[in-house]
């Protein structure tokens, strides 16, 4: 089966729509994800019990079901309780629910893996659990959350394919169209992998960029390093 | 008088984790301007008792009070609200120094010891550099302002830690053997540093093994086994002729492992073994 490269042409602009819709709704779901991956790692550390609980159960409940399942029910379910939304946005919400959940884990992970004396000399001298996370324990876990971090975020990417199956115009739905109308399945999908590829890679050198800025200032070694004398 | 011999109230202090009991009520008093060593084997609950001071170590029950304020009553509810703002006000008051320091790797030593005089205390940042200065020349280290704490010796580090303290303007220090983690040769430094504090009357209570140590700046030495303290009294009394058989021993166990000091040589001239 040859390639043919006028469906490259003819339906590059189409893709590129898909492909822009795809990008708004990957940065709207972390935009609103990574957010409340943070309060979720920090209420499942929450002195109230209620809080803790519910943490962790919205995190377990998106962590351990298959996300097509979570879009189906987000999708079909909520209008039998009056919530009609628009395929767009419960496809946004369902990518931040998801992601937030995998957030959570790796920021609590970072948080968990920095010596617990860093925490208490920060209560010892009197900062609020906040004050004590704000400026001490998360600024040095920082460097140890933005790797996984960005696994999740490709990740996240990825899964936004899923969203096809909920009428989502994004760029999967659109190449599924094409290779519908074309009978040309081998052009429409190659064409997506590579700019989800090329999505992932720029997110990711975005990411390492971000993680060589924030450590650069202090010694690289410091990061996970438990002091000692000895 | 009194409010300043009732300085620093421990009552009844009972500590249990699991199925054991690290404190089984202990009590304990410290006068303003007083130095108290704790000493006693690994495990009697020493460092425990000193980290029920300033609440990080919550008991099962007793007392904690400041200047005849509460600073925590056990049992009581979870520390929320109002009670662990009340609580970090007490913290602030107390200057807490770590066997492993503690200095925070991604802040300067000099942002190191501004950062909480900003953040609890509300001092402007001219204000809180100001203090920090003048903290970080006190132990020492006013050449290594803009240094990072991997940059520093552990002995450094300890007194960095010992500045950062200070810079909060405590009225009591607690120290849990500061000087434990430290190759021998950096351990006079930080010494130094605590015997200057004491003598400018800082309220002090030490968790050491620093036997000669505490002979010089302690005013009286408490004495603790099996999470109670055993025998407590003046430094002269406690370590030159000491009341009970556990002290004794363990005396004479711990000077024998010792560098030699003039300090060290008198207690094992006065035991018996």
């Amino acid at each position: 089966m040859g390639l043919e490269l006028s469906i490259f042409i003819d339906y590059g602009p189409r893709i590129l729509v898909g492909f822009w819709l795809t990008i708004k709704i990957v940065v709207l779901a972390i935009a609103i994800g990574l957010p409340l991956g943070v309060f979720l790692a920090l209420a499942r550390r929450s002195r109230l019990a209620l809080l803790r609980f519910a943490a962790t159960a919205f995190i377990e409940v998106f962590r351990n079901t298959p996300f097509i399942i979570q879009v189906f029910l987000i999708y079909y379910v909520l209008p039998f309780y009056g919530l009609r939304l628009p395929a767009e946005q419960v496809g946004v919400l369902a990518l931040a629910a998801f992601g937030s959940a995998y957030f959570a884990e790796v920021i609590r992970g970072g948080i968990e893996a920095m010596p617990a004396g860093q925490l208490e000399s920060a209560h010892a001298i009197g900062m609020s659990e906040t004050q004590a996370m704000r400026y001490v324990v998360l600024p040095q876990a920082v460097g140890v959350i933005l790797p996984p971090l960005t696994n999740q975020m490709l990740s996240l990417i990825k899964e936004s394919a899923i969203l096809s199956t909920i009428t989502v115009q994004e760029m999967t739905m659109t190449a599924l169209r094409i290779q519908g109308e074309t009978f040309r399945p081998f052009e429409a999908f190659i064409m997506i992998a590579l700019l989800y590829w090329l999505l992932n890679e720029v997110v990711a050198i975005g990411m390492r960029r971000l993680e060589r800025g924030l450590t650069r200032k202090t010694p690289r070694s410091t990061t996970l390093k438990v002091e000692g004398g000895r | 008088m009194s409010r300043d011999a009732k300085f620093l109230e421990l009552i009844e202090i009972t500590t249990k984790f699991d199925t054991l009991t690290a404190l089984d009520k202990v009590s304990l008093t410290v006068a303003k301007g007083e130095v108290v060593c704790i000493i006693g084997p690994s495990g009697c609950g020493k460092s425990t008792l000193l980290r029920t001071v300033n609440w990080l170590a919550p008991p099962n029950a007793g007392t904690v009070r400041l200047e005849g304020q509460s600073v925590g009553q056990a049992p009581e509810r979870r520390q929320t609200g109002r009670g662990i703002r009340a609580l970090n006000t007490f913290r602030a008051r107390m200057g807490m120094v770590f066997q492993q320091f503690n200095t925070w790797p991604h802040l300067t030593a000099l942002e190191n010891v501004t950062r909480a005089q900003v953040v609890v205390l509300g001092r402007s940042a001219a204000e809180a550099a100001e203090r920090a200065r003048a903290a970080l020349c006190d132990v020492g280290l006013a050449d290594k302002i803009d240094d990072w704490p991997e940059m520093l010796s552990g002995g450094q580090k300890q007194r960095l830690a010992i500045a950062r303290a200070l810079a909060m303007d405590p009225s009591l220090m607690l120290l849990d053997e500061p000087t434990s983690a430290l190759d021998p040769e950096l351990v006079s430094g930080v010494l130094a540093v605590l015997k200057s504090l004491a003598e400018k009357g800082m309220t002090m209570l030490i968790v050491t093994h620093e036997l000669g140590f505490a002979a010089q700046v302690a005013d009286r030495v408490v004495f603790m086994e099996a999470g109670r303290i055993v025998e407590e009294g003046p430094t002269s009394q406690d370590l030159h002729a000491p009341k009970t058989e556990r002290l004794k021993d363990f005396l004479a166990k711990l000077t024998a492992t010792q560098m030699p000091s003039a300090m060290a040589q008198k207690v094992v001239a006065h035991d018996p073994i």
